[in-house]
């Protein structure tokens, strides 16, 4: 998952980043408000942290500029006020979530997760595509009842997968959502990675959950039921 | 204290008053003198008739003709009476006209060659005006005599002269009267009628139909528009910069406790990090309570009525998506055009808390509900969650407290729309039985 953080505070920025990365995002990080907007229209983004309080374009104005520009993925919002005129003000301006200052990083993460959830459709925090059931609140994967342990890429590719259950999704997208700009970008990890999931998931080779379509990329072919 | 309108009736009432009473005296005593003068002549120039007819008797008796040339004198009873008295007092010679009437005491009797005018209001026959003239007759070969002519007018005559004159000049300075006050009261309408704008305009302002005071305005009222239009800009600035101020505050204040949060939750000294958590936490606590108390406005003079439905469709929408997981059934019963004089975002800050609680507790669907009684906006959020128990609620609108400290939130929720209900708002919080939760606000809005 790529995530866009604007704060404009360094050392809480950094912490955010920090943990961020931690838990296996792919994370781009400014304290400006108009490179926020920049890198929030140009770049593959999932799901971004707003700071309401920034210093030169008010992230009210950061989330109307990105929804114009068309960009729909969700944004939560950090408000330091806590008044309920700038929640209702950000919300209408666009953002799907709210946070108050001060907050703790794993309430962060939980309420990024469920907007990248919710993003794809999904409403419940496990992802059921029977007999696959990934659990992205406790990250845990499960194939017929029985767990199964994933390296923390691997959870990260097979979450972005399922999110997209029964989409296309291209190398290059996996690439761009999974890893930073300085990360390796050879196609062959991925393929390899790939490989090593689906012989994790299906090791007697009967359920084939992952579809590779020549030269468009890869596709999670289980059905959703949850 | 009187209006200006009354002040200023009231003095002119006075001042014509007095300007009419004093004319009206004045040409009444005009009027009477000048009359009085005229019944004078009159009674003189009979006087001297009399005498141009007196003639003597060879017995040297004074008689006068019976034909006189004024007719009244023939006439018993007309009103002209005359007399010739002679130097002993007795009568000499009496007209017709006071047959069957008592004779006329004379009161004074003038050297020979003047007149006397007086008036006689004891004559049993009515009041009279009388002059008499004394003459000295001297004929040849007998002694000067001395004789004392007389003529009366009955003063009714003159009364009425009188009366009738006050009549008609009362009349007409009646009329003058109305015709001026008339006049007054239409020019003080004029005068006062940019006044009467200002406050209409300013109560266009107070129910938030105008922004500010606009218009000509006469040049002695300008200081006093110029200086309310400055005003009202000023307050709503200064609230403004005001909020402005604390959300810079809140915001210097808070991000270095979110670093500080975000430092102890990578501390690895558990019970290091507890303490560390729970002073971070009441730091927080604190710093939002007092906030918020200081942010809400609560009432003023100048602020404009806010229609109550679009702000509860805003909490829902904005709620909606924050609870989006729960997909609960919002519904909004709000009555149609219903506005209340409270600040929008006090009524933001009490819907969105009250209806944080209900999406956070709901299980399957949130009702919001205002409407107006007796003056008082009355809001009330259900929810079809587990509900609160009544030994709890006292303890829960306390300051700082959680129903569940499970559950997410600041934890001083109800605590502010509490304070902001019954001391910025003079109203009342209750929690109420329900099927579930069900918190009831009235505001004086």
């Amino acid at each position: 998952m790529r995530v866009l953080v604007i704060e404009d505070e360094d050392n809480l920025r950094e912490q955010v980043v920090a943990r961020l990365r931690e838990v296996g995002y792919a994370v781009d990080a400014t304290g400006s408000g108009t490179e926020g907007k920049y890198l929030g229209t140009e770049f593959p983004v999932d799901v971004a942290v707003v700071d309401l309080g920034l210093p030169d374009l008010g992230g009210i104005q950061v989330i109307r500029g990105l929804r114009e520009a068309g960009r729909r993925f969700p944004i939560l919002i950090l408000t330091a006020r806590g008044r309920w005129q700038d929640k209702v003000e950000g919300l209408e301006a666009g953002a799907d979530d709210y946070l108050v200052k001060p907050f703790h990083m794993e309430e962060l993460l939980a309420r990024l997760r469920a907007l990248v959830r919710r993003a794809g459709g999904w409403s419940d925090s496990r992802l059921r595509c029977e007999p696959v059931v990934l659990d992205t609140g406790a990250q845990t994967l499960t194939v017929s009842d029985a767990p199964v342990e994933l390296t923390a890429y691997e959870y990260k590719l097979l979450e972005y997968l399922m999110l997209h259950a029964g989409e296309v999704v291209s190398k290059a997208e996996l690439t761009e959502h999974l890893y930073e700009e300085d990360m390796d970008r050879d196609s062959n990890v991925l393929e390899v990675l790939v490989g090593r999931l689906r012989r994790k998931l299906d090791p007697e080779r009967v359920l084939n959950p992952i579809d590779t379509l020549r030269g468009r990329g890869y596709r999670f072919r289980l059905p959703r039921t949850g | 204290m009187l209006s200006l309108n009354a002040r200023l009736l009231l003095a002119a009432s006075v001042v014509l008053l007095g300007f009419f009473g004093l004319t009206g005296y004045a040409l009444d005593r005009a009027f009477r003198d000048s009359a009085l003068v005229a019944v004078r002549d009159r009674l003189q120039a009979q006087v001297y008739m009399l005498l141009g007819a007196a003639d003597f008797t060879d017995s040297g008796r004074l008689v006068l003709p019976n034909g006189l040339p004024e007719a009244r004198f023939s006439t018993p009873g007309s009103g002209l009476y005359a007399g010739v008295v002679d130097d002993a007092g007795d009568t000499v010679w009496r007209s017709l006209s006071m047959l069957g009437m008592d004779p006329v005491r004379l009161p004074v009797i003038a050297p020979p060659g003047q007149a006397v005018f007086s008036d006689l209001p004891g004559y049993e026959a009515g009041p009279l005006l009388l002059l008499n003239f004394t003459v000295l007759w001297e004929r040849p070969g007998e002694q000067r005599r001395r004789y004392t002519f007389w003529v009366a007018e009955d003063r009714q005559v003159f009364s009425q002269q009188v009366d009738g004159f006050r009549r008609s000049l009362g009349g007409w300075l009646l009329a003058a009267a109305l015709v001026l006050l008339t006049a007054q009261t239409l020019i003080l309408r004029w005068s006062l009628r940019p006044l009467r704008r200002v406050a209409q305009q300013v109560r266009e302002i107070e129910s938030g139909a105008r922004a500010g005071l606009d218009g000509p305005y006469p040049a002695e009222l300008r200081p006093l528009t110029d200086n309310l239009n400055t005003l009202i800009h000023h307050s709503r600035g200064l609230l403004e910069r005001y909020r402005n101020a604390l959300g810079d505050l809140a915001h210097s204040l808070k991000t270095p406790l979110a670093v500080l949060q975000g430092a102890v939750d990578d501390c690895q000294d558990r019970s290091f990090r507890q303490l560390l958590d729970e002073q971070v936490g009441r730091m927080h606590q604190t710093v939002d309570y007092q906030l918020q108390r200081a942010a809400a406005s609560g009432r003023t003079a100048l602020t404009a009525p806010v229609p109550v439905a679009p702000v509860v469709d805003k909490v829902l929408n904005s709620l909606a998506k924050v609870y989006a997981d729960k997909q609960l059934q919002q519904f909004a019963e709000v009555t149609p055009d219903l506005s209340a004089r409270v600040d929008e975002g006090d009524l933001l800050e009490i819907l969105g808390n009250l209806t944080d609680n209900a999406c956070k507790w709901a299980s399957s669907r949130v009702t919001v509900r205002a409407s107006s009684l007796d003056g008082r906006l009355v809001l009330e959020v259900l929810d079809d969650g587990p509900g609160i128990p009544a030994a709890r609620r006292r303890a829960l609108m306390a300051r700082g407290q959680r129903a569940d400290s499970q559950m997410e939130g600041q934890g001083i929720g109800l605590a502010v729309v509490r304070e902001l209900v019954e001391e910025i708002y003079q109203g009342s919080l209750q929690i109420l039985d329900g099927p579930g939760a069900r918190v009831r606000a009235e505001l004086h809005a």
